[in-house]
């Protein structure tokens, strides 16, 4: 009989081995926690609040770099050299230097041909005239005041010194004698204010 | 979801317990953050002065005052191996020194003068605005031949710029350029 009784343990049907504790809670919800739950709940709460604080970090980073003037308008044609020593930017007449054409803010004031083809410093008629306009322009707006005569000339790194010139000296005779040349910024050096 | 838990709320009132409305508040931010991105300018303009010293006064309105005898260095570029540094009051040449023109490469299509540099910030020393309370700086004149190409020019004004010295301007003190750079296009 005790032998029978020790094999019948063994005539049991084969179950998956699981938790064996705590299984006898007779409340099931009681039984269900205390033993670990039914499973991993594959719910997730997103990490909000982090994910916030790194967006509030871009906008104040973005806020602090953004530049309510815009980008100044440098033709796709034109590389600028590069400087370490420099100044920010100012607002005066931009006389640009494209190919052969010369613009002031954008309007045509003449070629560099005629100093190309003579191979001799020129005053420049066209440009003079726009920029003693443009002076003169300045003076009834602000009666009274100091012309400060700054321009901003805005070249490509490989017009010959000769067109530079030329163009350096008839806005100095209309009345620019501050004449700044606009680089770009290499980084390695402190920006002047 | 957030919310602000203000306590109360009790006894029949109404409840002071309130929801931050988190969803719109990140689409807002996102939508700050995309304007910022594509508005942002990457690229820095900057600009480096210089007087021009062209024949005949360039303000007609004005009477051309007659120039202090103040030293001045003029920096010759002309030479195809090495740059002039010369020294003069009025006309009187005071000192003369020649640093080799090597360009030092940085990157692709960008260069230096360093030795240029170094050389116009030892020369600093020399001038006569050095005083922290002279509002005035030394002048640094420019000469260079017409086929000269524009980096060179800016490359060689950067070098002028190079040395610095204080100026002190009601107690306040900071690093200004010790030359004026003044472009001869004579």
């Amino acid at each position: 009989m005790s032998s029978g009784k020790a094999l019948s343990r063994f005539h049991q049907p084969i179950v998956v081995p699981g938790r064996r504790l705590l299984k006898g809670v007779p409340l099931k919800f009681v039984a269900k926690k205390v033993a670990g739950g039914g499973g991993k709940s594959l719910n997730h709460d997103i990490p909000l609040i982090p994910f916030i604080d790194f967006l509030l970090c871009i906008v104040l980073f973005l806020l602090a770099s953004f530049s309510a003037s815009g980008e100044l308008p440098v033709d796709k044609d034109v590389k600028l050299p590069l400087a370490d020593n420099v100044e920010d930017m100012t607002s005066a007449p931009m006389v640009a230097i494209t190919g052969n054409t010369i613009l002031v803010d954008g309007i045509p004031a003449g070629s560099t041909r005629a100093v190309k083809e003579a191979n001799r410093m020129q005053k420049l008629d066209e440009l003079f005239n726009l920029l003693k306009s443009k002076r003169e322009l300045y003076k009834q707006i602000n009666p009274g005041k100091d012309f400060p005569g700054v321009a901003v000339l805005q070249v490509d790194r490989q017009v010959e010194a000769l067109v530079v010139k030329s163009v350096f000296q008839t806005a100095a005779l209309a009345g620019y004698p501050n004449i700044s040349f606009m680089v770009q910024n290499r980084g390695g050096g402190k920006k002047k204010t | 979801m957030a919310g602000i838990s203000v306590g109360g709320g009790h006894g029949g009132k109404r409840a002071v317990n309130q929801e931050i409305p988190l969803i719109p508040f990140i689409d807002f931010l996102l939508c700050l953050v995309s304007f910022l991105l594509i508005t942002a300018v990457w690229t820095q303009m900057s600009r480096i002065n210089a007087d021009a010293k062209v024949p005949g006064p360039p303000d007609p309105d004005r009477e051309i005052e007659e120039p202090k005898k103040d030293k001045t260095l003029h920096v010759e570029m002309r030479g195809e191996t090495e740059f002039e540094l010369v020294w003069k009051e009025g006309n009187t040449v005071i000192d003369t020194i020649n640093v080799p023109r090597k360009a030092v490469p940085l990157g692709s299509d960008d260069f230096s003068y360093p030795d240029l540099a170094t050389k116009i910030t030892e020369q600093a020393a020399q001038g006569s605005h050095r005083d922290p309370t002279d509002l005035k700086r030394d002048q640094a004149v420019l000469h260079t031949d017409n086929t000269t190409k524009f980096e060179e020019i800016i490359a060689v004004i950067d070098a002028i710029y190079a040395p610095q010295r204080a100026l002190r301007i009601g107690g306040v003190e900071e690093q200004i350029p010790a030359f004026n750079v003044t472009f001869s296009v004579n």
